[in-house]
């Protein structure tokens, strides 16, 4: 009816719109933690800073809390007049970054505890994590739009959030401007969309779509790719990656490489078949194509890296690669969809282990080069035993996550009839084992290197959050693994609401 | 009691409390070593009394894992299992009481043998693919680490060159179990289901790129030229217990999969693909024969001998798979390979035992610097001897019925190849005689005049492996009525 109802009409969708409001609990707490977040920064004394991390983890955990009790309370639906998909999938979504956006927050606390602005930091993450909430559920073009645009000035800000390091600012400039023009081409594609249905509700542009002319389909579909494969570090749009990993904080670096990215990934997996209902343009083989090139370019750029966090932003940016696999086997395979959120929640639990084993050592070594990883299994058996766990699995190595996630992504691809796609994943994996086995070796097999004999002074400040961290995501990544059934059952019910 | 789940069960829960032993050298990593492969050990020869032979696949243990693939831990035995199986425990013993790394043996050392041998027995006894998949990378993991941390000076180098050869052949076998998993109807990983059920018949495309999968797979880990590049470097720069157990066990892990998944899984597309197999494993037999001639480094030369023998190993099966063999023909062609497995890894077992001895006693293993060993060490001059005569197939030793067997069993539908393949025998003699000839004849160099002879150790290690391939020489029914496999595995 659009602007034409009548007061009573209106009246009506008021009330409809208040009751669903329910089902957004996770997005409103994330955005009290948040908002909260920068009134208590301008609150407390700067030696207090530190409550505010508790209070952006307790949020975060409690949009994970939340998201379960909708799911089992109120079930799934799309609100909003269309806009907002609230179904397993971005619930999911959403318990996944409560709880590793709270597991960040754990991670950055002993990094910038006594900084300035500590505060306002914790409540940028959390506006980030809930713009990465949105971006999972949007259902509208509009939305997404500004879920993106919210998300990509969030993390812009945390990646410069070492104001005095000349690194970070190029990192966060680089950052910036990648995301901002990917983030317009992406609008400037979604305003075509928009002008072809006349209207930003997903579910009826694709019903346009799928009568428009071919080209025009695959010009603006392609426009609005750039901005998502951005956020999913997909090649070609992946360039940003291993500088805004190595300039920022590491905290942020493993922020952005599970939230923003997994966010994006789930983004993708609505949009496209929406927008694009049954295979329009031939979109999986696309999917597809970009898959096995994320994969190939990120594990081949890998290769030569000597600094371990710019060998985990290749390594994120094959993994991407992998995930990509789910996304497009989506219309073939029911085997899909599950094999992407299966990968998702393994990839969270594995890729923050490995950032959270980096970070310690470069907290106790001052540096990410491999030789700082020499001799850490005498030093460290602990720290060693998860690095190793956590790299076995990222090279899809069983019993573990890894492992699992893998075996249902090529399940899925074979089944969805792109055995060609398992086959390249397969190889990618075999190139893999050289750059992960690259930063296990030295830890086992060499003595400490003549530089670190003199063991530089632990910091102890707040390094328990740390040690936290290291012990939930190794447990996870080994537990999803060996004890997947949970993790699996949940995979296969976190469907999607399309129309 | 879960006898099988019991053995598979006890060396693993032994690894992880390795990790949570004292970090100061002590007694205990051995002891616990040794305690959990005793304990694995006595559970199989439980089984193996309760095990009635002929009767195909039995003593199944299940449980629940992952429902919503039919993912289940599922063992059991057959005849193949359970002589490998016992194998592999007979020589972990032998492994542990001769020990690896710095001396007492470390809780790092202790824990990845036992890693090592939980996994390798949890493949052999597997009846799910997702155990079988699990356990056949956790031994890559194992003996990559065994290899790199106490291996020789090129160690680094070969065990990378190991850990990414046998992961390209086991992700091609991922592949070949998901298609099955996807042919299944309904889907499952119960490798018993599949076998009985076969859901990818025929040969056709589309088995044919399943068998190649698997094939690709197994035939590096066993290995068949031209995949064996991985396996003399893998050997010569592994610590002499890798040795013993990368060529004793994890070998037959190729050959065992041919079988079990190849032969049993997709038999139509094995018989059409049998004779091509069976040139490959003819080519391994010569080409291992005539390499292991040309070398001087005693390690080298068992490592190619081992190429030779495990290619004997291929053609039974292959034969066992062709169309038009008789049905006795089959029985024996398949029972030999099986008794095959068994005697090479006894015989090279020992073999790679003795290499090691005389490393660490003369500083080298070089044919042309050792010589007259036979004057300073009598009694390890003659065990040698010994193992070379059962490793060049000499009647009354356990490789002599194995190979006989395959023989019999390949003449009947193959005559001209199996023909060619006794002149790899012919060269292996040659080889061995040689080797004794240069080692342990004629004058004794002056610095190997001290050397001493066996010592209590390593009489412990290699003396119960020389007794039982003795004894299977003399008397191979002791294996053959156990294995009795050929009515199961290819249904005759």
């Amino acid at each position: 009816m659009g602007n034409g109802g009548t007061l009573e009409q209106a009246k009506q969708i008021e009330e409809m719109m208040l009751g669903e409001l329910a089902w957004l609990w996770p997005v409103g707490v994330l955005t009290v933690g948040a908002v909260g977040a920068v009134v208590l920064a301008m609150v407390l004394p700067r030696r207090r800073q530190g409550l505010i991390a508790a209070w952006a983890a307790s949020a975060h955990l409690a949009a994970a809390g939340l998201a379960v009790y909708v799911w089992l309370d109120r079930g799934f639906a799309v609100i909003m007049s269309g806009t907002i998909a609230v179904d397993g999938l971005a619930l999911t979504l959403t318990a996944l970054i409560g709880v590793a956006g709270a597991l960040c927050v754990a991670l950055a606390r002993p990094v910038i505890a006594g900084s300035d602005r500590e505060g306002e930091f914790y409540a940028t993450l959390t506006f980030a994590s809930l713009a990465a909430v949105m971006l999972g559920m949007a259902a509208d073009a509009a939305l997404l739009g500004l879920a993106i645009g919210a998300l990509g000035l969030a993390t812009f800000v945390m990646t410069g959030y070492l104001r005095r390091s000349g690194r970070a600012n190029e990192a966060s400039i680089k950052y910036y401007i990648f995301g901002t023009v990917s983030g317009a081409t992406m609008l400037y594609g979604l305003s075509w969309w928009f002008g072809l249905a006349g209207t930003t509700d997903l579910r009826l542009i694709g019903e346009t779509l799928a009568d428009a002319p071919a080209a025009v389909v695959i010009a603006s579909t392609a426009l609005v790719l750039v901005g998502l494969g951005y956020k999913a570090a997909a090649v070609p749009f992946h360039f940003w990656t291993p500088d805004a990993y190595d300039g920022a904080p590491l905290p942020v670096a493993a922020y952005l490489s599970v939230l923003p990215k997994l966010a994006g990934l789930v983004a993708l997996a609505r949009v496209l078949p929406m927008a694009l209902p049954d295979d329009t343009a031939g979109w999986t083989t696309a999917i597809a194509v970009l898959a096995a090139a994320t994969m190939t370019l990120g594990n081949i750029a890998a290769l030569p890296q000597r600094n371990v966090v710019r060998l985990l932003a290749y390594s994120s940016i094959a993994q991407s690669g992998y995930l990509l696999m789910g996304v497009a086997a989506l219309e073939a395979s029911d085997q899909g969809l599950p094999a992407l959120v299966y990968y998702a929640i393994a990839y969270a639990a594995m890729n923050l282990a490995a950032f959270a084993v980096v970070l310690a050592v470069q907290r106790e070594r001052r540096s990410v080069d491999l030789d700082a990883f020499r001799g850490l299994g005498r030093a460290h058996p602990w720290w060693t035993a998860v690095l190793i766990v956590a790299f076995l699995s990222l090279l899809g190595l069983p019993p573990l996550a890894g492992f699992v996630g893998k075996l249902e992504l090529f399940t899925a691809a074979i089944d969805a009839d792109q055995a060609w796609l398992a086959v390249v994943a397969v190889v990618n994996t075999v190139i893999s084992l050289y750059y992960y086995l690259r930063v296990i070796a030295p830890t086992v097999l060499d003595g400490p290197a003549q530089a670190q004999a003199r063991e530089v002074e632990r910091p102890r400040a707040a390094a328990t959050p740390l040690a936290l961290v290291l012990g939930v995501t190794a447990v996870a990544t080994v537990a999803f693994g060996i004890a997947a059934e949970p993790v699996l059952s949940l995979a296969e019910r976190a469907t999607m609401l399309i129309g | 009691m879960p006898w099988l789940s019991i053995a598979i069960a006890v060396p693993l829960v032994g690894a992880a409390l390795a990790a949570v032993l004292p970090g100061r050298p002590t007694r205990l990593p051995f002891a616990l070593a040794l305690g959990a492969t005793a304990i694995s050990a006595v559970a199989l020869v439980v089984t193996a009394f309760r095990f009635d032979p002929g009767q195909g696949m039995q003593l199944v243990e299940q449980a629940t894992w992952i429902e919503s693939l039919d993912v289940a831990w599922r063992v059991g035995v057959d005849g193949m299992a359970l002589v490998l199986a016992l194998l592999t425990v007979v020589l972990f013993i032998a492994a542990v009481a001769y020990g690896v790394g710095p001396r007492p043996m470390t809780r790092a050392a202790a824990g990845l043998l036992l890693l090592l041998e939980g996994s390798t027995l949890a493949f052999f006894l597997a009846e799910d693919f997702f155990l079988f998949y699990i356990a056949f990378d956790v031994t890559l993991v194992a003996m990559y680490f065994l290899i790199a941390l106490w291996g020789e000076a090129n160690r680094r180098y070969a065990a990378l060159k190991f850990f990414l050869y046998t992961l390209i052949g086991s992700l091609p076998v991922l592949l070949g179990i998901i298609a099955l998993f996807l042919s299944s109807e309904p889907q499952t990983f119960d490798m018993i289901r599949l076998a009985s059920e076969q859901p990818i018949a025929g040969a056709g495309l589309g088995a044919s790129l399943v068998f190649l999968a698997f094939f690709v797979g197994f035939a590096i880990k066993t290995p068949i030229v031209p995949f064996h590049t991985w396996l003399p470097a893998a050997h010569v720069e592994a610590p002499t217990v890798g040795s013993v157990l990368l060529a004793g066990v994890l070998l037959k892990m190729g050959t065992y999969g041919l079988v079990r998944v190849n032969l049993q899984m997709l038999p139509e597309a094995f018989a059409e693909y049998a004779l091509p197999v069976a040139l490959l494993g003819l080519v391994s037999v010569l080409y291992g024969a005539l390499v292991a001639l040309a070398q001087s480094d005693l390690k080298r030369l068992i490592a190619y001998t081992s190429v030779n023998h495990m290619g004997y190993v291929v053609i039974g099966v292959a034969a066992a798979a062709a169309t038009g063999i008789s049905a006795e023909a089959r029985e024996l062609a398949i029972d030999g390979a099986v008794l095959q497995m068994v005697a090479h890894g006894l015989v090279t077992a020992t073999l790679f035992f003795v290499a090691g001895f005389i490393k660490e006693r003369a500083g080298t293993r070089d044919l042309g610097r050792l010589g007259g060993l036979f004057r300073p060490m009598p009694w390890y001059g003659t065990l040698v001897a010994l193992a070379f005569f059962a490793s060049l197939g000499l009647p009354g030793l356990a490789q002599f019925p194995a190979e006989l067997e395959i023989f019999l069993g390949a003449f009947d539908v193959w005559p001209a190849l199996a023909a060619v393949t006794v002149v790899g025998i012919v060269i292996t003699a040659a080889l061995f005689l040689l080797a004794l000839q240069r080692a342990f004849m004629g004058e004794t160099p002056e610095p190997l005049r001290g050397l001493r002879d066996l010592s209590r150790r390593e009489v412990i290690a290699i003396g119960p492996l020389v007794v039982l391939f003795v004894v299977l020489g003399l008397y191979p029914a002791l294996a053959l009525d156990l294995i009795d496999s050929a009515s199961w595995l290819v249904g005759g």
